[in-house]
């Protein structure tokens, strides 16, 4: 273990650590924070070093969870100091402790202004740094022009220009005026030439965000893109020390294509080929290898293929391929594989035309709705809920409700509400739309909104052929032992309304009816109580003759 | 993007905190607490992600710390999870096979090296063999200013003796 010097911080962080508890604890952190008040306010005594090491402690403290906040204004201020070592710790731990929410954060501008346009290379860097890191509008306003001269001097060494590039994209985010977008088009395409792949692969960070908001002004960065995405994927010029386990820098083909997918079509037949060759051949080539860190890189470069070949609409044969790369993908045992392969399929849906090969992989699918990891589980959700159609919600609808049972309670507000949507939308007959509906209300009432309840309603009263059916369905739950009080609600609708079509079955006796409705009265709360009492009310207008005794019973409970 | 960075131990013990979206001190405790609860809960066997809050967290397990990484919806997670890696490989080398007590002792240094390699909530430099020789700058900076400091009191004891 190497010691990196700063005795003093060591020492506290030791006895911090061996306070025996939280009290302990408390004490020793309150007892620092008192020294390092007194210390700061006599600043004429104190070291460069001794600032230093406060600072540090503060940090310290901070990350421990204790508040911190009067010695905000002392790491700002060290961002002023002449010297490296200082100035560097009152950068850090400014943009560690602060966000640009800080008012007093303005109090720095100058400074930090005067250490970008200065000629000092290692401050130009730690003020970039902060200002990439925490700039809010204000930085943005007052530094994006001398940013953005850093950037695009040529005397200025990859380094410098390579923060430049992620500052100014912070300030862009910021406030995306600060981008002359006539000027920018050509700036951009020219640092699409820059050789240091570190400047790149920031220049293509930033491209992203251009490009993202206005497409069209960048039509020039286009074929330039799929120049550098083919020149890696064929490992052409790419220094070692940019090549992840044996990959020419995944993260640059990634954010390349990232920004591909920008452009809505590719106009120019021979960048479209070229674009496509390198596409298809990362969908076929890349294959499975032991390295787990290889593996991951490579496959981070499939998937951004993959999305890339969705987005250019490719023919229906390259389609296919990747539909049949995600149908292996779901069903391999490595986790982040099947998690991805089920989003990718989801995402593929937004396609038309790949519903139909999607759909093969259906089993599979409803497999994953039952894996033991959760992520996994609500992917395979929102891809069941994605790729369900006529033709099998009855299953898939099926499945929801039978996993419903054991679902975790983060899932079940989720899983219900897209149950209940599909049963809706896809419902091969009516009576079958109210079975799910009722079921869901049953094994997850909690989660089932009014709203829910108020459609199987109006269903039911705009459909005579289905109100016997929903009468005596709802009777069914009542009968249960354990009731949800959904399920009061909506039974004590349906049956106020409906029960007397049931009146010649045994047990469904507008007196039995009544009763079965009243002893849930005690347990129900203040919203239900009306929806009962209304209930009771037609019940007796639907019995002809009346019946003078069950008239009286409900009278004495109105009055 | 990614939002923020989180290092935590198995007791859920922070190590180090990175915010590159604006989160108040109170949201960061509270982020901190929630999605520690999150990550700590999961098995070993399970995928490498999480859903959280309409964002993603990506985390990966190194011996006893948990680093995580929020990102959009929509960021390419495989990236993410080599980024990961990448820093903890960085780390591996700066400290020569690093383990949880050096990220304690020398948290300051763990964000010197943080900032070389995130920037804006994107990744700065690919290159680890760059990103060792600018820590090694900035180092070697810091003893010059030392040394300097050293001389220049020894010269006043000296001619104030």
């Amino acid at each position: 273990m190497t010691m990196h010097g700063m005795r003093g911080l060591s020492v506290f962080i030791s006895d911090v650590r061996n306070c025996q508890n939280k009290d302990q604890e408390r004490l020793r952190i309150d007892k620092e924070l008192g020294n390092v008040r007194n210390r700061f306010k006599n600043e004429k005594g104190l070291t460069p070093y001794e600032k230093k090491k406060y600072v540090w402690k503060m940090l310290y403290i901070y990350m421990l969870g204790y508040d911190v906040d009067f010695g905000h204004m002392k790491a700002v201020s060290l961002i002023s100091a002449p010297k490296y070592p200082e100035k560097q710790v009152g950068y850090i731990v400014t943009s560690c402790l602060l966000n640009e929410n800080h008012d007093f954060l303005r109090l720095a501008i100058n400074t930090v202004r005067n250490d970008i346009i200065g000629r000092n290379e290692t401050f130009q860097c730690l003020a970039l740094t902060m200002v990439g890191n925490i700039g809010g509008r204000e930085f943005a306003e007052s530094l994006a022009p001398d940013v953005q001269k850093l950037l695009l001097s040529s005397s200025c060494r990859p380094l410098v220009r390579k923060k430049a590039a992620l500052c100014l994209l912070r300030l862009y985010r910021k406030n995306p005026d600060i981008v002359n977008v006539d000027g920018w088009a050509d700036r951009m395409a020219q640092l699409l030439d820059e050789r240091d792949l570190g400047v790149l692969t920031s220049s293509m960070s930033l491209l992203v965000a251009l490009v993202s908001n206005n497409h069209e002004a960048y039509w020039s960065c286009l074929p330039k893109c799929v120049k550098i995405l083919e020149r890696l994927a064929r490992n052409q010029d790419v220094p070692q020390e940019y090549t992840y386990y044996g990959i020419p820098s995944p993260w640059l083909q990634v954010k390349t294509m990232r920004v591909l997918q920008y452009f809505p079509t590719i106009e120019d037949p021979y960048t479209r080929r070229t674009l496509f060759e390198v596409l298809q051949r990362i969908l076929m080539g890349t294959d499975v290898v032991k390295n787990v860190n290889k593996n991951n890189a490579s496959h981070a470069v499939l998937f951004e293929a993959l999305a890339l070949v969705m987005h250019l609409d490719a023919e229906k044969e390259m389609m296919s391929q990747c539909v049949a790369l995600l149908g292996k993908f779901i069903a391999v045992r490595e986790p982040n594989i099947r998690y991805l392969g089920l989003e990718n399929m989801t995402r593929m849906l937004m396609v038309t035309d790949v519903q139909e090969i999607i759909k093969r992989h259906q089993a599979q699918i409803i497999t994953s709705l039952k894996d033991p990891d959760v992520s996994i589980r609500r992917r395979a959700l929102d891809l069941l809920y994605g790729m369900c159609d006529v033709t099998n919600a009855k299953d898939i609808v099926e499945e929801l409700l039978q996993y419903l049972s054991s679902a975790d309670f983060t899932m079940r507000e989720e899983l219900s509400l897209k149950a209940a949507i599909l049963a809706e939308k896809f419902a091969p007959d009516l009576s079958w739309y109210v079975d799910v509906i009722l079921q869901l209300i049953d094994k997850a009432g909690d989660f089932i909104s009014d709203d829910i309840w108020f459609r199987v309603v109006q269903f039911v009263t705009n459909n005579d052929d289905l109100q016997t059916y929903a009468a005596a369905k709802v009777k069914e739950y009542l009968d249960k032992p354990a009731v949800h009080e959904t399920m009061v609600k909506v039974s004590a609708y349906i049956l106020g309304e409906y029960s007397h079509l049931l009146a010649r079955r045994p047990g469904c006796s507008p007196k039995e009816i009544f009763s079965l409705l009243h002893e849930k009265l005690p347990t129900v709360s203040t919203t239900t109580i009306p929806i009962l009492l209304s209930a009771y009310a037609k019940i007796l207008m639907h019995i002809h003759p009346p019946d003078q005794e069950l008239q009286s019973q409900i009278w004495a409970i109105f009055f | 993007m990614i939002h923020f960075v989180l290092l935590i131990s198995r007791q859920g013990k922070v190590r180090l905190t990175k915010w590159y979206s604006p989160y108040s001190q109170k949201e960061r405790t509270k982020v901190i607490r929630e999605l520690g609860g999150v990550i700590l809960s999961r098995g070993p066997k399970l995928c490498n992600f999480v859903d959280w809050r309409g964002f993603k967290v990506v985390y990966k397990r190194y011996a006893s710390l948990y680093f995580c990484m929020c990102i959009d919806q929509d960021d390419n997670e495989l990236e993410v999870l080599e980024i990961i890696h990448h820093f903890v490989e960085i780390l591996d080398r700066y400290f020569g096979s690093v383990c949880e007590l050096d990220l304690i002792f020398n948290f300051h240094k763990a964000y010197y090296i943080l900032d070389e390699l995130l920037l804006a909530g994107e990744l700065q430099e690919t290159s680890k063999k760059t990103v060792a020789r600018l820590i090694a700058a900035q180092d070697s900076l810091v003893e010059t200013a030392k040394e300097q400091q050293g001389s220049i009191s020894n010269i006043i004891a000296q001619a104030t003796k």
